[in-house]
């Protein structure tokens, strides 16, 4: 298992603004409220979270108020808008993960690692997405998807402790979370 | 490629793709199909298809690599299908990076590998290796969804022509009028496939009632649920096919206004279908006057970001238009004021993936598969301790316990089937003892589950029926809009009962308050959600009495899981 190792930049917004230019076009103001999420779920893969300078950049090429955007910012669970840890582990809480004990994975990431309410380990080493919802691989149950590739399979207790082991470990200068797809 | 621009073009283009599609199959070289989807991504299967690539450079064989989508047995991912010059393609189960070589290479020797293979497609065994469709998965199967699953490429729509693709499409613009589509999708009688089962002609035909200008036709591909994962595999593995249904749609509504809302979690789905519609565009299948037919139809994507609430209907249509997604109250419903405040029909991505058979065969046809009410194919994933975990293609009205102990091959070594939750987290389980019960909408409902959108979970014993359903409530609790107040302080209130019997302070009393509360919050509800929230619970309660009340008597659970002693330590 490889994992990569992408140094953490200061937020350049100049990706955002091109993809917004490129792809973000709205025709009327009807279309711009329907572009939103997807805006800002473009800003989410650049740096791994939606930073208010990006925020504030959607609102603006798409002309609506900032309002809008942090109101579907935080509805919606898979935005965050603080920044995530080193590494992201999304990790699936469906029913087939369930049944195979997902639940004991969710404990120990919060007794043993200090994982607090926005999923985040006490160290920063590890952001956490407990997904309500099916990663759709439930024949690996339970299962995660760490780094935006790697899928981490039949997970129990034991691996995940090792699992964040070899993230500090390896975390020698820089992690990684911005991922892409 | 250019664009297509009528009807003649279409046709002969279609001629043109058949007969490459043909002499692929029917060449000297070697044809090898890996599946790359979501599930066989999460196996290794990119992997799998590059060492391919080494592998067959490196022996200089001759051969087309391609990727298919999955074909549902995810069980078997990573798969390869093979077609060598003088054999039926044989298809491959758990090819892993490791086990190219060995395959390759034996293939070349005349070592057929048979222990690997799930099946030839063909109708004769060959060589030893039984045909694909007496593969116990697949025997009780009946497919049309996936007919061309695993087979074409998924970003391919020249695959997708080459098949018959949009030829229903085709059919219905020039051969049929708008009302004439909707009379035979009433004739199919197809149900909605997103839960409710609401017919989709007869919706169809409300939308066009509406006088109001413009409208949309909405395709929900959210697939929220957490017991589920249809939807996304069909737009991984023919996101095309869902894509003509829409198009049929937004032909007999007379609209040139299609969307699909997507999960915003199901990435590749969404990659895909969205190439779909990019090439519909450069095909001219897509756009204004469409093949000189005079009808112009344009397709959004529009994507969501991890809340089920969004799948409920009205709710969707306010992610679409960038607000919360949060219910409204209903009249009027979506048909007379939906998205933009225009008549809309929404229907599930397997219903419109449906509608291009019907088309082509007609409603007849499709009415004379399934049971009376529940009428053609349906598609189901299950999960827990099953032996063949993937997507499955049933005739509806198959009995349960063949499609648990048949199509998905029982129970794995070791587990002992306790009981499976049937609709998601909207309904209840069934027990050993009912598992006779036909799987279609009305026979599932009358024993207190629900067909849903067909996702199942098995349980065994290691499950307890109390922590169980206390998972079901609290993810309704978790995904609860707020907005009314049954559900927003009901579902806690479940959750807080059901940890105070988990934990060992459970009261006698409690299972009355449990119905008592559970009556108000499923009648005082606005929407879906709550309506049903408490359903799992009453299920798993009706179902499994004893378990709740030894956990409150007793302070014993038999499956031990719930944190009961510790409890009692700390009191
Ligand atoms: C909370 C909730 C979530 C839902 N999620 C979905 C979903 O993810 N996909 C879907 O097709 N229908 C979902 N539905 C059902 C839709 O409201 C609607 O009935 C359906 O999309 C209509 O399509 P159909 O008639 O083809 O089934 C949901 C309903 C509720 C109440
Ligand atoms: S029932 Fe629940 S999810 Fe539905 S509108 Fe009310 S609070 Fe929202
Ligand atoms: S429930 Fe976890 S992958 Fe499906």
């Amino acid at each position: 298992m490889e994992l990569p190792v992408v140094p953490r930049r200061p937020i350049d917004l100049d990706p955002l603004q091109r993809i917004l230019e490129e792809r973000y076009r709205p025709q009327d103001h009807q279309e711009a409220q329907e572009l939103i999420v997807g805006a800002c779920q473009e800003a989410q893969h650049l740096y791994g979270w939606v930073p208010p300078q990006a925020a504030h950049l959607i609102a603006e090429h798409l002309g609506v108020t900032i309002n809008r955007v942090y109101g579907l910012l935080t509805f919606y669970a898979d935005f965050r808008t603080q920044p995530p840890g080193r590494h992201y582990l999304w990790l699936c809480y469906g029913a087939a993960c369930y049944v195979a004990g997902a639940q004991r994975l969710i404990e120990v990431l919060r007794d043993e690692y200090g994982m607090d309410e926005k999923g985040d380990l006490a160290d920063g080493i590890l952001s956490v997405n407990v997904f309500n919802g099916c990663l759709g691989v439930c024949d690996l149950a339970p299962v995660g998807q760490l780094d935006h590739q790697t899928y981490v399979g039949h997970l129990t207790a034991e691996e995940l402790r090792a699992l964040i082991e070899r993230l500090r470990r390896n975390d020698g200068v820089e992690g990684s979370h911005g991922g892409s797809h | 490629m250019g664009v297509l621009t009528d009807r003649r073009a279409f046709e002969s283009y279609v001629t043109a793709a058949r007969s490459r599609w043909e002499r692929l199959w029917s060449g000297d070289q070697w044809v090898i199909s890996v599946g790359i989807s979501e599930c066989s991504i999460a196996k290794g299967a990119l992997e799998t298809y590059r060492h391919l690539e080494l592998v067959l450079a490196a022996g200089h064989i001759r051969a087309v690599l391609r990727r298919v989508g999955c074909a549902g047995w995810c069980f078997a991912e990573p798969f390869v299908e093979v077609k060598m010059p003088d054999s039926p393609p044989i298809v491959y189960g758990w090819v892993t990076t490791e086990r190219v070589p060995e395959l390759i290479d034996g293939l070349r020797r005349g070592d057929l590998h048979a222990d690997w293979a799930l099946g030839v497609r063909s109708v004769e065994p060959w060589r030893g290796i039984p045909p694909l469709g007496e593969h116990p998965f697949l025997r009780h199967q009946h497919r049309i969804l996936l007919e061309h699953a695993g087979v074409i490429d998924p970003e391919s729509i020249e695959d997708y022509i080459a098949v018959g693709g949009y030829g229903a499409f085709v059919k219905a613009l020039f051969e049929m009028t708008p009302e004439e589509v909707v009379e035979e999708v009433k004739a199919s009688n197809l149900r909605g496939r997103g839960g409710a089962g609401f017919p989709a002609g007869i919706k169809w035909e409300s939308g066009r009632r509406t006088p109001a200008r413009p409208k949309y036709v909405v395709v929900n591909s959210h697939e929220g649920e957490p017991n589920v994962f249809k939807d996304r595999r069909l737009l991984e593995t023919n996101p095309h096919l869902v894509l003509e249904g829409l198009l049929i749609g937004c032909y007999a509504l007379e609209t040139p206004y299609g969307y699909n809302f997507i999960g915003g979690e199901h990435a590749l789905a969404l990659r895909r279908f969205q190439r779909a519609v990019e090439q519909a565009y450069e095909f001219g299948l897509l756009g204004d006057n469409i093949l000189g037919s005079g009808f112009s139809c344009h397709v959004r994507v529009r994507t969501g970001g991890g809340a089920y609430i969004c799948g409920e209907g009205s709710a969707l249509m306010y992610a679409i238009m960038g607000q919360r997604g949060q219910p409204r109250t209903k009249p009027p419903r979506s048909v007379e004021e939906g998205l933009w405040r225009r008549p809309t029909v929404l229907n599930n991505t397997e219903t419109f993936a449906s509608v291009p058979a019907i088309i082509r065969n007609g409603g007849a046809w499709y009415a004379s598969l399934g049971t009376k009410e529940s009428t053609g194919t349906k598609l189901i994933t299950m999960q827990g301790p099953v032996r063949y975990l993937g997507v499955a293609e049933i005739e509806m009205g198959l009995p349960m316990r063949q499609l648990i102990f048949d199509v998905f091959g029982g129970m794995r070594p070791g587990y002992r089937f306790k009981g499976i939750q049937t609709g998601g987290v909207s309904a209840g389980p069934l027990r050993e003892e009912e598992l006779d019960v036909p799987v279609d909408f009305d026979s599932l409902t009358s024993l207190g589950g629900m067909l849903g959108s067909g996702g199942f979970v098995v349980f065994d014993d290691s499950v307890c029926a109390v922590d169980f359903a206390r998972y079901l409530v609290a993810f309704s609790r978790y995904e609860s809009c707020g907005k009314c107040t049954p559900c927003r302080l009901g579902t806690p209130a479940l959750v807080e009962i059901l940890d105070r019997i988990r934990y060992g302070f459970g009261r006698p009393e409690d299972l009355e308050i449990i119905q008592y509360a559970s009556k108000h919050i499923i009648e005082l509800s606005l929407c879906g959600l709550g309506q049903v929230a408490p359903m799992p619970l009453l299920g798993m309660l009706e179902r499994f009495r004893d378990e709740f009340v030894e956990h409150i008597t007793e302070r014993r659970c038999r499956a031990g899981v719930c944190p009961l002693e510790s409890a009692v330590a700390v009191r």
